[in-house]
């Protein structure tokens, strides 16, 4: 077992494309690293040359201490699990499980040993006999679970191993890969596309976006203050609104336009973002949908007069997309080419499925006031001063 | 009492073309016939006819080993079919130990040059035997390798090899990327895991290599009839050659030459014609 240290790792493919971008990345002995992002944001490459499938362009990556950028695969002493498994289909499960071992030139009775111990703990006694073609996609994804987990290596690399799964068979391995994981306490680096795995397994996650590191946090941390509108819009289904605005100070206090709406911002935030205190600044003002309530007219606190445009019922709650109601030009939803895209001027509030809430219907909504977020109206980049 | 004709009619319908496609199944399978006796009937006279004495077979009753104790008794029959045997097997050996690499580093390696190159291989295919017959015997002449198995067995490993390497590309650019890396993962090497991993799943390709060079190798005549001067180690169809110019103008005798000659080439289609569909049309459902 051992710690991963990627130092400005940097991979620039033929054509002077940059897949990954001066990575600087620590992942701790025993932990569990989700890299999350978009298409195309580098993550499988960051972790193909963590195998050593793919060279480094610049920067040392090292494992447990030994830098490996020129060191062989098979040296490096790390299993991976690959989106598709990747299962020797000439071989049965027991020979797939116990063939990184027999190379090793293990002796068969250690051998047998170690695959019936990983057997058990995957619950695939029953099918050791069996070709891959004979076994249903949750199985051959313990296999592949199972072949890297008999070789007791310094870390796992996993590359989207649920997403040729089904929707129910996916959580069920969520659950049974973090479990295996804490159970053998091994360094971990998972790469998948859906935050729901990242926010679910991950001791930390690591947002890329176009070759670059957006933030490391722990999920929650991540979830309550992204670094930037990027992660802000990526982690969380649906996504955090982002509402371009400007400042609008007013008695000593910062305030915004949402259209030609105001909105008072809490003094506390103050204290803790560098909020910009001239009129007519240009700021990105981020709400989670679940910070959204249906109030009265006569409340206090940072509220919006709205208009329902769409309802969509999920069972368990309901997703009301609001707009702005009167809203003029100076306010739009900031948009990010990789983030999930939302309509102008639209905020989407999550409701109990009881609200009473129709189409057309004009609402005011207090916004979560402890739970605002400011960006950067340039930069994107999150005023809190003190980062995560 | 009115009669439901919206229910009726499409039963009628439904009728007529069952009726019609059983007759067009019907009509195949008599083509089908025809086509397997057209090609089943030489087969059938060189069997029936090499059981047959000379006068038997002028006559056209009866039946005896008579021809088979003239064909052994002419050419060294059995040790014709064991040198052909050993052409065909080190032949094909030598065209998978080159073709099986080559094709693995065509579709796996990124390397320089590597498309001009696979073009170039593939052209090789187009040259035919004859044209480059000369130079190879002057070649293979110079090298004093004429006399034995040894040039014969060059010339056919080399006019084989480009196919099979054209074949093992085409199939391993089908193979995941991810089955290999997962074995380099695993510890192995690159030859590890075209030997150990690649191979093995590549039964069908080798069978098609196999079958397709094991026909035309053991079928040639040329080749054995330049390159391999002893007599004790010439192939069944120069001795086959030989018997029909003049050792015996006895037809059953030739036709008992011919079966031993065909037999084996049959056999091996026969064995490996499952592989050899799966083999010449993979990359169609990708």
């Amino acid at each position: 077992m051992a710690e991963i240290t990627f130092s400005g790792v940097t991979k620039v493919f033929a054509g002077n494309v940059t897949a990954v971008d001066s990575l600087d990345l620590h992942v701790a002995d025993g932990e569990f690293m989700v890299l999350v992002g978009p298409s195309g944001c580098g993550k499988t490459t960051a972790l193909r040359m963590l195998a050593g499938l793919e060279e480094i362009s610049s920067g040392t990556l090292s494992i447990g201490g030994q830098v490996v950028n020129n060191v062989l695969p098979k040296d490096r002493d790390v299993a991976m699990v690959f989106q598709n498994y990747a299962l020797y289909p000439h071989m049965t499960v027991a020979q797939n499980m116990g063939f990184a071992l027999k190379i090793r030139g293990e002796s068969k009775a250690e051998v047998e040993r170690k695959v019936r111990e990983a057997a058990t703990i995957l619950r695939l006694g029953d099918y050791l006999d069996r070709r891959p073609r004979a076994l249903s996609g949750g199985q051959r994804q313990r296999v592949a679970m199972g072949r890297a987990i008999v070789r007791s290596p310094q870390a796992f690399l996993m590359d989207e191993p649920l997403s040729n799964l089904d929707a129910q068979l996916r959580v069920e391995m969520r659950v049974e890969i973090a479990r295996i994981q804490r159970l053998l306490g091994v360094a971990t680096v998972y790469v998948t596309h859906d935050q729901i795995e990242a926010m679910t397994m991950g001791d930390r996650v690591a947002v890329m976006r176009g070759g670059q590191l957006q933030q490391v946090a722990p999920p929650q941390a991540l979830y309550d203050h992204p670094a930037n509108e990027f992660v802000a819009g990526f982690m969380g289904s649906p996504p955090m609104n982002l509402l371009r605005v400007r400042t609008s100070p007013s008695r000593g206090r910062v305030g915004i336009a949402v259209g030609d709406q105001r909105l008072d911002v809490p003094a506390a935030y103050g204290a803790t973002h560098d909020l910009p205190r001239d009129e007519d600044a240009e700021v990105v003002l981020g709400v989670r949908p679940e910070d959204i309530d249906v109030v009265g007219s006569d409340v206090s606190g940072p509220t919006l007069k709205t208009r329902v445009e769409r309802r969509e019922a999920l069972g368990a709650e309901i997703l009301v997309h609001l707009s702005v109601a009167d809203s003029g030009p100076a306010s739009s939803v900031a948009y990010d080419e990789d983030a999930v895209v939302s309509r102008p001027t639209t905020l989407v509030a999550r409701m109990a499925p009881q609200a009473r809430v129709e189409v057309g219907d004009v609402l005011m909504v207090r916004l979560n006031e402890e739970r605002l977020h400011f960006f950067d109206g340039r930069a994107g980049v999150t005023l809190r001063r003190e980062r995560v | 009492m009115s009669v439901d004709t919206r229910r009726a009619a499409p039963e009628v319908a439904t009728d007529d073309r069952a009726r019609v496609r059983r007759v067009g199944r019907g009509a195949l399978f008599l083509v089908m016939v025809g086509v397997a006796v057209v090609m089943l009937y030489p087969f059938w006279v060189m069997v029936v006819d090499s059981l047959k004495s000379e006068n038997q077979f002028l006559s056209g009753h009866g039946f005896s080993w008579a021809s088979w104790r003239t064909l052994t008794s002419t050419i060294p029959i059995a040790q014709e079919v064991v040198s052909s045997t050993i052409i065909c097997a080190v032949s094909i050996l030598l065209i998978l130990l080159v073709g099986l690499p080559a094709g693995f580093a065509f579709a796996k390696l990124k390397f320089r040059a590597s498309g001009v190159i696979f073009l170039a291989i593939v052209s090789a295919m187009m040259v035919p035997l004859q044209a480059i017959l000369m130079p190879e015997f002057v070649n293979i002449t110079r090298l004093g390798l004429t006399g034995g198995y040894t040039g014969a067995v060059l010339v056919y490993a080399a006019l084989g090899t480009p196919f099979s390497v054209f074949l093992f590309a085409t199939y391993f650019r089908g193979v995941p990327d991810e089955l290999i890396e997962a074995g380099i993962v695993d510890g192995l090497g690159y030859v590890g895991a075209l030997w150990r991993l690649v191979v093995p799943i590549a039964i069908p390709a080798i069978a098609t290599v196999t079958v397709l060079q094991f026909i035309q190798i053991w079928d040639d005549l040329l080749v054995g009839l330049l390159f391999i001067q002893n007599t004790s180690e010439r192939p069944i169809t120069v001795g086959l050659a030989v018997l029909a110019a003049g050792r015996t103008t006895s037809i059953p005798a030739l036709m008992a030459g011919s079966l031993v000659s065909a037999l084996p080439a049959m056999m091996v289609y026969l064995i490996f014609q499952r592989y050899l569909v799966k083999g010449l049309t993979m990359g169609i459902d990708r």
